[in-house]
Parts: structure tokens; sequence; C-alpha cells
């Protein structure tokens, strides 16, 4: 029994990184209707821009955290302007197939900057680690939970409680609509991309430093699509539950599946988890029926 | 005072819709647009609001002038915050998942943050049923209730000159007449209106003026009183028999006869 609590609270931590990762595309799918393919690549920019900043410059946390994070928005905004906004009037599909080049593109010019060797990545954060007898939760998984509920939270305090919030909410709905009153879409869609890019890499960096940092873990971003399509990928409340319920499913099978004999399915469940889900909604747990008229 | 000279667009470079169009839109009066589905009507609606673009138009010869300076080149949020014209789509632009609050929050973007709470007094003066409703998402209000919504959020915007694309679409006649009281009283209280409309009878009896669009053209204009007595909008838009021609061919070879079409 205490094994079980203890995979599942391990689970869940995993499970609010997941969440976080899952945000980042939420956003960007409920402005732009497109699906995100280049997350993984977004993932390793984030981290290596605040890499840059703490690791070589060895400026202190508080200022190199909110600098990558501010550099990996300016990238994702960058990104909008360069590759998105051309194609805005354009069906959607054209953007989401061209994430998947962009992906390319970007794991060419890491490998080519960067290289696939990996990185010490241990940022000197006070020790949490949570020791409750039978339970022991280590330092880095408790700030990976902590961390990304922190950075959800505040997400969700500027989309639901400030004024550009609500226009980016409103513009989300309809583009045409929010132009009616004013609104610059383009300038929203803009900050929608720098958001999702600044929580994409917050997710890269709490991510790297639950091991170390390298190009190679751009895979994790794979990890968001069974996230936000089990949670509905327009849904912010799915993503949350889609993040939970992918990380405590991992941390399960890789307990209890695992030494059973299905080596590696622990990378599967996840897809699994995915076919159940939209088995009985074909929207994601918490995603919009769509009703569209012809 | 608002207008058009001569404007000539195309969609996608090919699809030619307006043919050299010139109107006026006299300040302070309520001037109507009518003319049957394909006419342009709402082509020139988004020419005036700078949407164009974002339906691959193109303006390829002519001008939108507010008083003498062009609008042309205006993205439609210039437009609103510095130009003060508001466009209301056809299909009512509420904010389905969002409430009567926010919606109308969301509205005033182009406002400052401390005149909103202000602007929202005087809109619930005018639509007081809102007041009830500020809670509610506007997905679950009725047309009506919707269609008020929408006007309230144009005025959010603190307009000088309203363009008003078919407001009375899929309203009962009774609400539709309400509308057209509320139209009447916003004209009165100093708005300029710009009136696209098919219902030709209630639009002509709130107007000074009024236009006839056929195929991206002009092809009448006068008071709304010469129009409400003009032989051809009665028989066209106003459903008054009268004239010789019972069927729609013949209406149809009328019409180019008289370079209509």
């Amino acid at each position: 029994m205490m094994d079980f609590l203890q995979f599942f609270c391990s689970g869940l931590l995993n499970g609010l990184v997941y969440a976080l990762l899952g945000l980042g595309l939420v956003l960007i799918f409920r402005a732009s209707e497109a699906f995100n393919f280049a997350v993984g690549e977004f993932l390793v920019v984030g981290a290596f821009l605040f890499y840059f900043f703490y690791f070589n410059w060895g400026l202190p946390l508080l200022i190199a955290l909110p600098l990558g994070l501010g550099a990996a928005g300016v990238f994702g905004g960058i990104v909008e302007r360069s590759v998105i906004k051309p194609l805005m009037g354009r069906p959607h599909l054209s953007m989401t197939i061209i994430t998947l080049g962009l992906s390319n593109i970007l794991a060419g010019g890491l490998q080519a900057t960067v290289g696939s060797n990996p990185y010490n990545f241990s940022v000197s954060l006070p020790d949490l680690t949570l020791d409750l007898g039978p339970l022991i939760f280590p330092s880095t998984n408790v700030w990976a939970g902590i961390l990304s509920l922190a950075f959800f939270t505040m997400i969700l305090l500027f989309l639901y409680k400030t004024r550009w919030g609500l226009v980016i909410q409103a513009t989300s709905e309809s583009q045409p609509k929010a132009l009616c009153f004013g609104i610059n879409a383009q300038s929203v869609l803009l900050l929608v991309w720098a958001i999702a890019a600044a929580c994409i890499g917050a997710s890269g960096i709490v991510i790297s430093n639950l091991g170390a940092l390298s190009s190679q873990i751009s895979v994790v971003g794979l990890r968001a699509i069974p996230v936000v399509l089990i949670g509905g990928l327009d849904s912010i409340a799915g993503a949350l539950v889609g993040g939970l319920i992918v990380g405590i499913a991992e941390s399960l099978t890789g307990a209890y599946l695992e030494p059973a004999g299905l080596i590696g399915f622990k990378e599967v469940v996840p897809y699994f988890v995915l076919l159940i889900a939209l088995f009985i909604r074909p929207y994601g747990l918490l995603g919009r029926v769509r009703i569209e008229r012809v | 005072m608002l207008s058009v000279e001569n404007l000539r667009v195309v969609y996608q470079e090919v699809i030619s819709v307006l043919q050299g169009v010139s109107l006026k839109v006299p300040d302070g009066e309520i001037t109507v647009l009518l003319g049957a589905n394909g006419a342009g009507k709402t082509t020139l609606l988004r020419t005036i609001f700078g949407l164009l673009p974002v339906y691959d138009g193109k303006i390829i010869e002519g001008n939108v002038f507010l008083d003498g300076v062009s609008l042309n080149r205006f993205h439609s949020s210039v437009i609103v915050k510095k130009y003060r014209i508001t466009y209301i789509l056809e299909e009512r632009p509420v904010f389905w998942y969002l409430t009567v609050d926010q919606n109308l929050k969301a509205a005033a973007f182009s406002r400052p943050n401390r005149e909103i709470s202000g602007e929202i007094a005087r809109v619930l003066k005018i639509f007081p049923k809102l007041g009830s409703l500020m809670n509610t998402k506007a997905g679950f209000l009725s047309g009506g209730e919707q269609q008020m919504l929408t006007i309230g959020m144009a005025l959010m915007t603190k307009p000088k000159i309203l363009l008003l694309d078919e407001p009375s679409l899929g309203l009962a006649p009774l609400i539709g007449r309400e509308l057209f009281g509320i139209i009447r009283n916003l004209n009165r209280d100093g708005l300029t209106i710009f009136l696209v409309e098919q219902n030709a009878h209630a639009a002509l009896s709130v107007a000074a003026r009024g236009y006839v669009i056929e195929g991206g053209r002009i092809v009448l204009d006068g008071t709304a009183q010469e129009l409400i007595h003009n032989k051809d909008v009665r028989e066209f838009y106003l459903g008054v028999a009268g004239g010789d021609q019972q069927r729609f061919r013949d209406a149809k070879r009328y019409k180019r006869r008289k370079r209509w079409l």
C-alpha cells in the first residue's frame, strides 16, 4: 500500500510538469488553432537559454530565471512573426504542418550549435527532500512539482484576472469578432505565442533539472501530445488533468507492469490511456464539443 | 463625414465585387444601404473598416475618406481607436464563452482602464435588461438579448460612426421593431449610423438617406422618402406589386435594361 502511495505521488509530481508542458500547447491551439509539433525543440531552446544566463554568465537564479523565460518568450514571438503570421487566413492545417518543418529545422540548428552531449544542469535550490517515513520524495522532484504548479498558477492568474488575459480569451474564440472591437488580433497572437514558449521553456528547465540538459530531451515534448489530447486540446483544466493522468499512469506502469516483463511499456502507456479517453470522449475529457455548421 | 469614392475591390486578385461604388454618410444621420445577396454590401463595410486583407481582398481603385483623410491603409484597430468607427458583423459578434460582463470589458479594449466602469453603467442605462444577465455566458442569451449585447459592446468602443450589418437578421419581428427603435434613439443622441439591411421597410422608416446597390454598383440613391415611393424599390425591396413583370426572368431583363445588372 505504501509502495503504491509512493509511486502515485511521484507520478503526481511528474504530472504537474507535463501539465505545464500541455498548457503551452493548449494556449497555442486555442489562439491559432494550430498544434505546435515543435514543442520538443521549444523545450530544449528554453532550457538552453536559461542555461546560458545561469551557468555561463553565473547570474543569480532570481535574475536568470525571468531573463531565461523572457528570452524564451522572445523566441516564441520571433517564431510567430516569421513562421505563423504569414499563414494567417490560410487553413489551420497548414500552420500545424509548418510546425513539423520548424521542428526539424530547430533540431538541426540545436545539433549544430550545442551538439548532442549532455550538459550538467543542477540548479542550486534549498534541499526540500520529503522524508515521511516509508515515503521519500527527492528534492529535485519536489521542486519540479512546486515550480510547475507555480508557473501554471501564474499563467492562469494572468489569463483570468487581467485585461490582456480577457482579450486573449476573446481573440482565441474568434478573430473576426475581436477585430470588430478594435482588438489587434495579431499582437494578441504574438503575446500568446510568447507566453506559450515561456511556459514550455519553463517546463524544459524543470525537466533538465531532474537529470541533465541535452538536445535529446526534446523527445519529452512528444509526451505532451497524449497529455493535451486526453484533456482536450482547447481546455486549460484539461491540460492539468491530462498531465496528472499521464504522470501517474507512467509512474504506476514503471513500478508494477515493467517488472512483470513488459519492458519499455512505460513509454507507451500514455497512448493507451489516450486511446481509452478518446473512445469515451472524442474531444478529450474536458474539451469543448465543436459544433460546425456547413 | 464618411465618404466612399469610386471604390473598386477584388477578392483573391480575380473576383471583382465592388465596381466603382461612391456614396456619402453625412454626420449625425442614418444612411441605409439596400441590396440583394451578393451585391457587395458586406464587402463595402469590410473595406471601410480595414478588414479586406483578412479576407484576401484588395482595393484596386478609389478611396474611403473620413473628413478628407483616406482610411485605405489603416488596420481595423486603428480605425476603431483613432477614427472611432465600429463595425457590427452580420453574425452577432458576442463571445460565446465569456459572460456578458466580460464581453463588455473585452469590447472596451481600445478605451483606457479607468473609463470602463463608467461606460458599462452607460450601456446598462440603455439596455437595462443586460444588468440582470451580467454573469450569464453570452452563448446562453436569446437572439434579441445577444443583439442588445452586441450594440452595447459596440458602444463600449465609444464610436462616432456605427456600421451595422443586417442587425434584424434572424430576429422575431417584434424584437426587430424594438431594435430599430433603439437605433433611432442612438442616432438622436448623436451617433452616425450606416445601416446595411435587407429589411427595406424598417430600414427606410428610420433612415434619412438611402442607396441601392446591385452587382457591385450603386444603382439608385435619394432620401428615404424618395426611395419609399420609387417604383423599382417598391417592387424589388418592399414587395409591393405594381410592375408589369411577373416572372423572375422578366424582372432580371427589366433590371438589365435599366443598367442595374
